[in-house]
């Protein structure tokens, strides 16, 4: 059984009177011990998905349908005190603002031993502290931290301490928002080598939302496409961004420098942008950018199919033209 | 932090310097004699106006004035009410206390109630209640303290006969002990309403923006997604990161309310300082002004002072760049 299953996940935000479809019908599935990268541009919907399988949506502005399944029980169904208990023992989460994801009138180590306390309500401040720091220490950050103030470290540190933090119980789960992409190229890569390590250590199972495509080829195992709140493709991320089978993906690979240093191929750019997501064209939501779109994407959405291993796709063209 | 508060005592001393000075060429600059005043405009020969002139100093070059006065002061003396004869150092103590006691538990009273006001209705924010306090809050914060003083004083008062209308003690009573407290109390009520009515809308509104914008941030959204409990969410981190601006407010209207509560005073015949200082100015008591503003330049000058440092006991981040 996969670790997270998500069926047929769909977002609504109601704004202005008008129904935006941030998130439309994605399932996928997430292998325990495995990376999966979700890549898409600004609005294809990432954090909105991530936000809605962590239940952190606001309840009254956005419906959210389908099933998110952790370890087989639907985070969608779970009561408050359920949910209270998974949230960051089974699955945690840093996000993209490190230096604003801590309260910065507390000192670092009281935030997270308060965190650490409300899961282990038995255990002392003592305890607490040196739980956190044995964490901190994992990140290689020095133990002084604890004593420290969110303004007192820099981008980079502040990064290391939002994934002690969300590492504090093991979770099966991790989930990381754009979580080093506010960084410098260096520090980026530095910590996405600690991540990939951490994670062979502890054998916990990461979803990587960001943007860039690099990140992914880097550090995750399987990636998925989003594209106007839709999964456009998914796979093995060696195979997928190598034979892209879906136009937007070949688009998204061919903006970013090649990463086997063929120098010659010039980059492109996607023209136009996305759609309004209150008023979702018909057929193929990438069809208005597309360039091999004919009338048929224009008019029917691709369903995802399946493509020989994991690979899945949601284009009429994929796997050669006699499917149009 | 003895260091801060050395260099913000410097600081202070300074600002008191020169608002002595201020306030000693604005006053000599203004029209007006004293010693007409006092000699009575029938029978003063130009005789005993030179010899009254000549008493107090007023012949003498207005720099020539100030370093006398500035002497003194340094020796402890802040010199004679022209008009009483009494020192000036008792005429305000006396009204001193008065003067406080109004401004302090008018200010209390409204930093408590707005403030709860303010929580309240940024945790139900759109609610009927938020919305009717809303607008309350516009309504008495465009209402002027001395006509809601009189308009208490006519419910109250005139047609309700449950409250005194001016004064600090009733002289008829003669009370001694509790019973000259709760006296005191009742007299009270009703400047000391006026004066918080008009301020609870201050806190109010700064308590709900600041509690609205901090249930916003990043790390109010970490915190939830550790599964920690709303309620302590709020009393850990959200009140303690909101009640900053609100800590700036309250020391600058307790200084305005030492300074400015005059014309509330002057309604109410409160035996405090800023009644005081409108008869010292319609006498040109210069003494006994100089006197009042120098009081006055202490009180907010501490109050500064006093808010600083409470800042930066309470925003790490500020005593830090501070202490550098």
């Amino acid at each position: 059984m996969a670790l997270l299953s998500l069926r047929d996940v769909s977002v609504t935000y109601h704004a202005g009177g008008k129904d935006v479809h941030a998130v439309n019908h994605v399932s996928l599935e997430v292998e325990r011990g495995e990376s999966l990268g979700i890549v898409g541009e600004s609005g294809s919907g990432k954090t909105t998905l991530i936000m809605a399988v962590l239940r952190l949506l606001p309840p009254g502005r956005a419906a959210v349908t389908g099933q998110a399944l952790l370890d087989g029980r639907d985070i969608f169904q779970m009561s408050p005190q359920d949910l209270a208990a998974v949230r960051w023992e089974d699955m945690a989460v840093v996000f993209q603002k490190a230096m604003n994801a801590l309260s910065p009138v507390h000192r670092i180590g009281r935030f997270l031993s308060d965190i650490y306390l409300r899961h282990r309500p038995k255990a002392t401040r003592a305890e607490a502290k040196e739980a956190v720091i044995g964490m901190l220490e994992l990140v290689n950050l020095p133990p002084r931290v604890f004593q420290l103030y969110p303004h007192e470290l820099s981008g980079g540190m502040m990064q290391r301490v939002s994934i002690a933090m969300s590492l504090l119980f093991h979770p099966k789960l991790l989930i990381m928002d754009e979580a080093t992409t506010a960084l410098d190229v260096v520090t980026q890569n530095q910590i996405l080598e600690e991540i990939v390590q951490l994670e062979e250590k502890m054998g916990s199972t990461r979803i990587m939302i960001t943007h860039d495509i690099s990140v992914v080829a880097g550090a995750c195992k399987n990636v998925a496409v989003l594209y106007a709140g839709s999964l456009l493709e998914s796979g093995p991320a060696e195979e997928v961004l190598v034979e892209p089978l879906h136009p937007y993906t070949q688009g998204l690979v061919d903006s970013f420098p090649r990463f086997d240093g063929d120098g010659k191929k010039p980059l492109t750019s996607i023209g136009g942008s996305l759609p309004d997501l209150a008023a979702l064209p018909a057929g193929c939501v990438f069809a208005p950018r597309c360039k091999r779109a004919c009338d048929r994407c224009r008019e029917v959405r691709p369903a995802l199919r399946p493509f020989g291993g994991k690979r899945r796709a949601a284009c009429h063209f994929a796997g050669g033209e006699e499917n149009v | 932090m003895v260091k801060y508060i050395g260099k913000r005592t410097m600081t202070g001393l300074l600002c008191i310097v020169m608002a002595l000075c201020i306030n000693f060429i604005i006053i000599h600059a203004a029209p007006g004699d004293p010693i007409r005043l006092l000699a009575g405009t029938d029978a003063a020969t130009p005789e005993m106006i030179a010899a009254l002139t000549e008493k107090y100093g007023l012949d003498q070059p207005v720099h020539i004035q100030f370093i006398r006065y500035a002497g003194n002061l340094l020796r402890g003396d802040m010199g004679t009410s022209i008009y009483t004869n009494e020192p000036v150092a008792k005429e305000i103590m006396d009204r001193l206390g008065p003067t406080i006691l109004l401004a302090l538990s008018a200010s209390l009273t409204a930093l408590l109630l707005g403030t709860m006001l303010g929580i309240f209705c940024a945790r139900h924010v759109g609610s009927g209640l938020d919305m009717a306090l809303g607008s309350v809050s516009y309504l008495f914060d465009s209402t002027p303290s001395f006509w809601l003083g009189l308009m208490l004083i006519l419910v109250f008062a005139s047609t309700l006969h449950i409250l005194p209308t001016s004064g600090m003690v009733d002289l008829r009573g003669r009370y001694t002990g509790l019973a000259h407290a709760l006296d005191v109390v009742r007299h009270l009520i009703l400047p000391g309403m006026s004066l918080s009515l008009t301020l609870i809308p201050y806190y109010f509104r700064i308590a709900r923006s600041s509690v609205i914008q901090v249930m916003n941030e990043d790390f109010i959204t970490t915190l939830r997604a550790t599964g920690m409990p709303e309620k302590d969410i709020f009393n850990k981190y959200v009140f303690r990161n909101a009640i900053l601006p609100t800590v700036t407010i309250f020391g600058i209207q307790l200084a305005f309310l030492i300074t400015g509560a005059s014309i509330v005073e002057i309604v109410f015949a409160w035996p405090g300082l800023g009644s005081f200082m409108m008869t010292a100015i319609s006498r040109r008591d210069y003494p006994l002004l100089m006197g009042i503003y120098l009081i006055m330049s202490i009180c907010v000058a501490v109050m500064m002072i006093v808010v600083d440092v409470l800042y930066s006991v309470l925003d790490p981040r500020i005593s830090h760049d501070a202490e550098r």
